[in-house]
C-alpha cells in the first residue's frame, strides 16, 4: 500500500480501546514493579468496574503481600489479561462513571421541560403517523413467532422517518405480551451494520447477545451455524434486527447470505427483519440468491407529510404551551418540503426553545414562549447556507482570486480551470480595482485557503500554475455576495 | 542569543542578517519560539550547515534539546518520529523504550516530558523538507503545529530548496516564519573563497617541503593579495556558469596549482598578472567543463581531455563491448527511433519504386531544423520493426537464433534500450522500445563495424 497518500492507517485494535477504557492507563502497566500508591489507586478504578463491590477488609495491609498470597479471586485487582478474559466471557458489565447527582425536576422551566421533550433520543410510547406500518409489522412479527417458522422482512425509507423506532416499538409491544403470557416467548437481537468495524464482526455480536461472550468471529460463526441447522427441542424463536443492511454487504456478501439463509432452514426459527434506506437495494445491491432469499415483504416508509411532522411535534410537546400553533406549523411546513425527516423537525424545534430562551431574557420564566420570529431564526441557521457569508467574511484578495475564479470559468466556458487563467483574470480584476496584483506564490497561498474552506476545490499546490481549480460555491452566490456587500 | 551569533559569525561570512534573524526568533530558550521556520535557498548557500551549527551552539550554551534529521532518510513517518524522540530524550528517559507507532503516541510522548520535566526548550531541525510532502498527510501539518498540540516550547525548522508556496495542500496548513538565504553575490563569493587562503598556503608549503629553492619561492610570492587576484580571475570565468560555492571551491584549490606553476618555476614574475592569466585561461576553460563532475584526475590530463568536446562519447562507445551483432541491433534501433516508420520503404527495401517529388515534401523539408528528429527524442519502435530493419541494414542472413533475441534484452538490461510500453506483453509483439543512445554514440559504434548510420537517416538526406 502506499504511504504517502490519504489519511493515516488505522492501527487501533478493540482491545486497546477496551484496555484505555476499561483500565486506568497506569493500571495496564504490568503488575510486579508497581508501587504502593498506584495499586490503591488502581483499586479504586476497580470498584468503579466491577458491579459486585469487592469490600476491602484490611485497607492499611500491604496490597503487595495480598497480591501474592492470597488466591484471586475476592479483593484482590486482576491483572489486565485476567480483566479481559472476564469481559470476553461477559463476566464484567461495562459501566461508565455515575455523576454525582442529576438536576431536579421541578425546578425546571416550561421551556426546559419543552426541549426535553424535544428531544430526539426521548422515544414516546406510541409513533404518531405510522399506526399502519406498525400494524404491519406487527401482524408479521406475531404471525410468524405464533407458527413457529422463520421469515424475513426487509423495511426501507429515508433517514429519520421512524423505522428502527417503530421496528422496536413492535418488539417492546411483544415482549409485552409474552410478560403476559399471551405469546410464546422469543428472543431478541438487534445488530447494526454501522457499529460493526467489518460485516463478519455480525457474527461476534449476534453470538454476544445470545449467551454474552466474544468469540472471534469464525469461532461465533460455526457456533451460529451449528445453532441455526440442527433441531432442538424447546428452541424458542429469535427476531433478529439488521440495521443498515447496506453496510453488511461486501464483495462476496457471505454475512448478508448466512443471515438471510438461516431463516430457510427449518431448524433455526429465525426471523429476520432488515432496515435499509434505499428501497431498491434488494435489487440494486444484492445478488440474486440473497435477494431471493429476502423475500418480498416489503414495507416502505413514507417521508413525513407536513401535517404528520406537525402532529409528532404537538405530540411530543403534549399539554405545554411553550410553542405556539403557528410556530410548530412553519417547522413542519419548511422540514417537510425539504426531507421530511422528524429529527430535523424537533432539532430545529429545540433550538427555536434554545433562542427563545436566550432572546427573551426579561420575561419572566414561566410566560416564555416560542413565537413564530423565533423559529424563523432557528431555521436560518440550520437551513441557510453558510456560504454567501463565507464568502462575505472573505479578504479582500480572496474575493478577488473568487470573482477571478468565476470570471475564468465564464470565460473558457469549462467548469474546470487552471491556476494559470485564474491569475491571469486575478490581474485584470486586482488591476481594474485598484488593488495590488498579489504574486503568483501568494495567490497560491489565497487558493490553498479558499482550498482548504471548500469555496474552491483545488489539487495539492506543488503542481503550481498548472493545478486545476473548480469553483465550489455557485457562481451567482459569488455575484450576490460581493455585490450586495458593495452596496452597502 | 548575542553569544550564539558572535560564536557563529566568523564561521559563516556573509550571513551576518539570517544568524540575526534566527538569533532573534529562537536565539533564546527563555522566550517562547515561534511554531516554525522555513529556511530556503539554493544548494550551496549554507542552510544544512548554518542550521547545523545554531543548533549545536543552542545545546551547548542554552537549556535546549536539539534534534537534526534528513527527511529523505525517514522513509516512513515512524521512522522519522523515532529519530526525533531518540534525539529529544531527557536524561531520565534513556532506558525506556521511546516508541512511537503513530503521529498520537509521538505527541503523547512530548506532553509527558513536559509533565516530567518543565522549563526546557526544544529545536528540531529537519533537512530537505520537500520529502515531507510526500510522506502521510498528516506529517507536515502536525509538525507545523507540535508547539501547540505538545504545549512545549518548542520549534521545528523546515530546510529545503523550494519556496514555501510549494507545499500547501488540499486541507490548509498553519503559519509558518519563511527566511529566504539568498546567493552569495561576487564580492561575498570572494570573500568566501579568500577565506580558503590559510588552507591553500599550508598544503602548498606541504607539497615544497624539502624544495628549498620552491619554498623560498612560495613563501615570497604566496600572499593573500597575489591569492585574491588569482580568485577574481578564476570567477570571472567560473561565476557566469556556477555560484554554487562549495564546486568553487573544488575548483578553485585545484588550479591554483596550475596557476602557481611558472611562479615556483621562475618563469613568470608573481606581479606580472597578464602574463598569468594567458597562461591560466586555457585550463581554467578547461576546467569549466568539468564543472560538477568531480573527476579525480591532476589537471593537465583534465585539460587535454576537454579540447575534444566528443572525447567522453568516443571512450564510452569503444569501452562497451558489444558483440558484432549486439552492435548492429543497437544501430537498427537507433534508426528505428529517428526514422519515421513511413520512410522504412524508401530506406530499407530494394525495389521500393520512384519516389514522386511533390511541392508539398519540399516545402516540408525546407523548415525542418528545428524538426529533425534527433534533437526532438526518440519515437517508439515496435521489435518487430526492429528486427525488420536489423535484417535489411545486415548485408548476410543470419538465422532469428535464441541468441539474437536474447541479445535484445540483453541492450534492454543495459539501458541501451528502454520499453516505452506493454513491458509485460513482449511475445504478442504490442511491445514497443525506444533508443535511448545518441547519435554520437551510435556513429561511433558505425564506424567500427564499419557501417555509415548517416546514410541511413532521414534527418542528413
Amino acid at each position: 500500500s502506499r504511504l504517502a497518500e490519504g489519511t493515516p492507517r488505522r492501527s487501533i485494535q478493540l482491545s486497546n480501546i477496551v484496555e484505555q477504557r476499561i483500565f486506568k492507563d497506569d493500571d495496564v502497566i504490568s503488575t510486579p514493579k508497581r508501587s504502593r500508591a498506584k495499586i490503591s489507586h488502581s483499586g479504586e478504578g476497580d470498584e468503579d468496574y466491577t458491579p459486585k463491590k469487592s469490600t476491602q477488609k484490611t485497607p492499611t495491609r500491604s496490597r503487595r503481600a495480598s497480591t501474592t498470597t492470597r488466591p484471586a479471586k475476592d479483593s484482590a485487582p486482576l491483572t489486565p489479561s485476567q480483566k479481559l478474559k472476564k469481559i470476553r466471557a461477559g463476566e464484567l458489565s461495562p459501566t461508565i462513571e455515575q455523576r454525582l447527582r442529576p438536576v431536579d425536576k421541578s425546578c425546571k422551566s416550561q421551556l426546559q421541560l419543552a426541549r426535553e421533550q424535544l428531544h430526539v433520543s426521548i422515544i414516546p410510547k406510541s409513533l404518531p403517523c405510522r399506526e399502519k406500518e406498525f400494524d404491519n409489522i406487527y401482524s408479521f412479527l406475531e404471525g410468524k413467532i405464533q407458527d413457529e417458522c422463520g421469515g424475513c422482512m426487509y423495511v426501507s425509507g429515508v433517514p429519520g422517518t421512524g423505522k428502527t423506532a417503530t421496528v422496536t416499538g413492535v418488539i417492546r409491544t411483544l415482549q409485552h405480551q409474552v410478560a403476559q403470557e399471551k405469546l410464546t416467548q422469543f428472543d431478541f437481537v438487534e445488530i447494526n451494520g454501522m457499529r460493526l468495524t467489518e460485516p463478519r464482526q455480525a457474527y461476534v455480536q449476534i453470538y454476544k447477545q445470545l449467551t454474552g461472550k466474544t468469540l472471534s468471529w469464525e469461532h461465533a460463526h460455526t457456533l451460529l451455524e451449528k445453532r441455526f441447522t440442527t433441531p432442538a427441542p424447546r428452541r424458542l424463536t429469535t427476531v433478529l434486527l439488521v440495521d443498515e443492511l447496506d453496510i453488511l454487504c461486501n464483495r462476496r456478501q457471505d454475512v448478508v447470505y448466512n443471515l438471510l439463509d438461516w431463516p430457510t432452514k427449518s431448524a433455526a426459527r429465525l426471523v429476520v427483519i432488515t432496515i435499509a434506506n434505499t428501497m431498491d437495494l434488494p435489487e440494486r445491491l444484492l445478488m440474486g440468491k440473497v435477494t431471493s432469499r429476502l423475500g418480498l415483504t416489503r414495507l416502505t416508509f413514507q417521508p413525513y407529510t407536513h401535517k404528520q411532522l406537525q402532529e409528532i411535534v404537538t405530540a411530543r410537546l403534549g399539554g405545554s404551551d411553550a410553542f405556539k400553533g403557528e410556530a410548530v406549523q412553519l417547522v413542519a411546513r419548511k422540514v417537510a418540503a425539504v426531507s421530511g425527516d422528524a429529527r430535523r423537525a424537533l432539532d430545529i424545534c429545540r433550538r427555536a426553545t434554545e433562542i427563545a430562551d436566550m432572546t427573551e431574557q426579561s420575561v419572566a420564566t414561566a410566560t416564555k414562549c416560542v413565537s413564530i420570529l423565533h423559529v424563523q431564526q432557528a431555521l436560518a441557521e440550520m437551513i441557510a447556507s453558510a456560504k454567501v457569508q463565507a464568502i462575505k467574511n472573505c479578504s479582500r484578495l480572496e474575493q478577488i482570486f473568487l470573482q477571478a475564479v468565476a470570471a475564468e470559468v465564464t470565460r473558457t466556458g469549462v467548469e474546470e480551470t487552471t491556476f494559470m487563467g485564474v491569475y491571469t483574470q486575478v490581474e485584470t480584476i486586482a488591476a481594474f480595482m485598484g488593488a495590488v496584483v498579489p504574486a503568483p506564490g501568494r495567490a497560491l497561498r489565497l487558493c490553498s485557503k479558499l482550498g482548504a474552506e471548500r469555496l474552491i476545490i483545488c489539487e495539492h499546490s506543488r503542481t503550481d500554475i498548472f493545478q486545476k481549480i473548480l469553483l465550489n460555491v455557485s457562481a451567482d452566490d459569488i455575484h450576490y455576495a460581493l455585490r450586495v456587500e458593495g452596496n452597502n | 542569543m548575542e553569544q550564539i551569533c558572535a560564536a557563529l559569525e566568523p564561521q559563516f561570512p556573509c550571513r551576518e542578517t539570517t544568524i540575526k534573524t534566527l538569533g532573534e526568533l529562537i536565539g533564546n530558550c527563555e522566550e517562547a519560539y515561534p511554531a516554525a521556520i522555513y529556511l530556503f535557498g539554493h544548494t550551496g548557500t549554507g542552510k544544512s550547515a548554518l542550521t547545523k551549527a545554531f543548533l549545536q551552539q543552542c545545546r551547548k550554551q542554552q537549556k535546549v534539546r536539539v534534534a537534526q534529521l534528513n527527511a529523505i532518510e525517514c522513509y516512513t513517518t515512524k521512522i522519522l518520529l523515532e529519530n526525533v524522540l531518540d534525539a529529544l530524550a531527557p536524561q531520565g528517559a534513556e532506558e525506556t523504550a521511546k516508541r512511537a507507532d503513530n503521529m498520537l503516541e509521538f505527541v503523547n510522548e512530548l506532553r509527558r516530558w513536559h509533565d516530567q520535566e518543565n522549563n526546557s526548550s526544544y529545536l528540531i531541525a529537519v533537512d530537505n523538507a520537500e520529502r515531507l510532502r510526500d510522506m502521510d498527510a498528516n506529517v507536515l501539518p502536525v509538525l507545523l503545529r507540535l508547539q501547540q498540540l505538545t504545549s512545549l516550547n518548542l520549534c521545528v525548522l523546515l530546510v529545503s530548496q523550494l519556496p514555501f508556496e510549494k507545499y500547501y495542500n488540499k486541507t490548509g496548513l498553519s503559519e509558518i516564519i519563511t527566511l529566504h538565504m539568498a546567493q552569495y553575490n561576487k564580492a561575498e563569493t570572494l570573500r568566501i573563497l579568500s577565506a580558503d587562503f590559510v588552507h591553500v598556503q599550508r598544503q602548498l608549503l606541504a607539497g615544497l617541503s624539502g624544495n628549498e629553492k620552491g619554498l623560498r619561492k612560495c613563501e615570497q610570492a604566496m600572499t593573500p593579495e597575489f591569492y585574491s587576484n588569482y580568485l577574481s580571475l578564476f570567477l570571472s570565468v567560473f561565476y557566469k556558469a556556477c555560484r554554487d560555492v562549495p564546486e568553487l571551491k573544488l575548483t578553485a584549490r585545484k588550479c591554483f596549482s596550475i596557476y602557481i606553476e611558472p611562479v615556483l618555476a621562475g618563469t613568470i614574475e608573481a606581479t606580472d598578472v597578464s602574463r598569468l592569466w594567458r597562461h591560466i585561461a586555457g585550463p581554467l576553460r578547461a576546467a569549466l567543463t568539468q564543472i560538477y563532475m568531480r573527476f579525480d584526475k591532476p589537471a593537465d590530463e583534465l585539460e587535454q581531455q576537454s579540447n575534444e568536446s566528443d572525447q567522453s562519447v568516443r571512450k564510452l562507445a569503444q569501452s562497451l563491448e558489444l558483440p558484432y551483432y549486439g552492435k548492429y541491433l543497437l544501430i537498427a534501433s537507433f534508426l528505428a527511433s529517428h526514422n519515421s516508420a513511413k520512410q522504412d520503404k524508401r530506406l530499407f527495401v530494394k525495389h521500393h519504386g520512384k519516389q514522386k517529388k511533390r511541392m508539398q515534401t519540399v516545402n516540408a523539408k525546407a523548415k525542418t531544423t528545428d524538426k529533425m528528429s534527433t534533437t526532438l527524442g526518440p519515437k517508439s519502435f515496435s521489435i518487430d520493426r526492429l528486427l525488420a530493419i536489423f535484417y535489411a541494414i545486415l548485408e548476410e542472413k543470419v538465422g532469428l537464433t535464441c541468441n539474437l533475441l536474447s541479445q535484445i534484452s540483453t541492450l534492454v538490461h543495459l539501458k541501451l534500450l528502454s520499453f516505452v510500453s506493454g513491458e509485460q506483453n513482449i511475445m504478442d509483439g504490442s511491445a514497443r522500445l525506444q533508443c535511448t543512445v545518441g547519435l554520437e554514440f551510435v556513429l561511433h559504434i558505425g564506424k567500427v563495424v564499419g557501417f555509415n548510420v548517416r546514410q541511413y537517416l532521414c534527418d542528413f538526406m
